[in-house]
């Protein structure tokens, strides 16, 4: 469990305004929201435990996206192929 | 694809152009042509034809520009026109969900999740991939361009021809569906999802 978790006491067990919050949340994730978002993050992961589990539930599913869905090889004669081809229709 | 021509390029700029804007994105060409099509040959075939339209109407694309979003939206098009009837894979598309998802408006961001932080990093890769391929193609192609590819909601409304609010609505569902899929996953691994 993330230690951070240990000090879910401090933070409210309700958000007020969950959609707000939460679509706010996804656009700083997806880096769309750059204005003051480290503000209001930062004060929403200390003060809210929805807001605080959506973040972090959110932010590893992106990593684990990134990390775990490995580029398929190029097979190796798609290049020559396509270079081939455009030699055709030159 | 633009049907206005700025100016012609000669020879050696088209050249240029094509082995140092077009070449270099084909690693991610190809894996976005696999995982819409999830078979070698028409993934080929996809990125082949792509890159043969791009050569063509080289001259509507601004040298400079985003070139991997113009590709990409070429070859997003060519699947749809040419690709998703023939594809060998069936439509894993479940209608009712999409049509249900897609006929609200009011993205539900209430929803909450059981699905533990834990276990999602514990999941395997084939499990993840399995996850994302099992979504309805337009779903797998927001998650596809925002999380694999890092697509801005911009360039992605321009690559999809949608308005961004939809853009931003249909990741949400696709995450929503996703969460879903990878919630039965932990599941079956024995993690308790139920709240405490």
């Amino acid at each position: 469990m993330d230690k951070d978790l240990n000090t879910s006491s401090k933070r409210k067990l309700n958000c007020s305004d969950e959609s707000k919050c939460f679509e706010l949340l996804e656009s700083i994730l997806d880096g769309e929201e750059s204005s003051g978002s480290k503000e209001v993050l930062d004060e929403k992961l200390a003060k809210c435990q929805p807001c605080f589990e959506h973040y972090h539930l959110e932010k590893v599913i992106r990593e684990v996206l990134k990390s775990k869905c490995t580029k398929h090889m190029v097979p190796a004669e798609l290049k020559d192929s396509i270079r081939q081809k455009i030699q055709e229709i030159k | 694809m633009s049907e206005v021509q700025r100016k012609k390029y000669s020879d050696k700029e088209k050249n240029s152009i094509f082995d140092h804007e077009f070449l270099p994105h084909i690693d991610s060409m190809y894996n976005f042509a696999f995982r819409l099509t999830f078979d070698e040959d028409d993934a080929k075939d996809l990125v082949q034809d792509t890159y043969l339209k791009a050569y063509r109407f080289i001259n509507s694309f601004e040298k400079g520009t985003n070139a991997k979003a113009w590709l990409f939206r070429i070859l997003k098009n060519s699947f749809i026109n040419e690709y998703r009837k023939k594809s060998k894979q069936p439509s894993k598309v479940d209608y009712q969900e999409v049509e249900t998802y897609y006929n609200s408006d009011n993205v539900d961001y209430n929803m909450t999740s059981d699905l533990r932080v834990d276990a999602v990093k514990d999941m395997l890769g084939d499990e993840i991939s399995n996850a994302l391929n099992s979504l309805a193609v337009d779903f797998r192609t927001v998650i596809i361009l925002c999380d694999l590819e890092g697509f801005t909601y911009e360039e992605m409304a321009k690559i999809l021809d949608i308005p961004i609010g939809t853009v931003r609505s249909r990741l949400h569902r696709a995450r929503n569906l996703l969460k879903d899929k990878l919630r039965s996953y932990a599941e079956n691994m024995g993690y308790d999802t139920e709240e405490d």
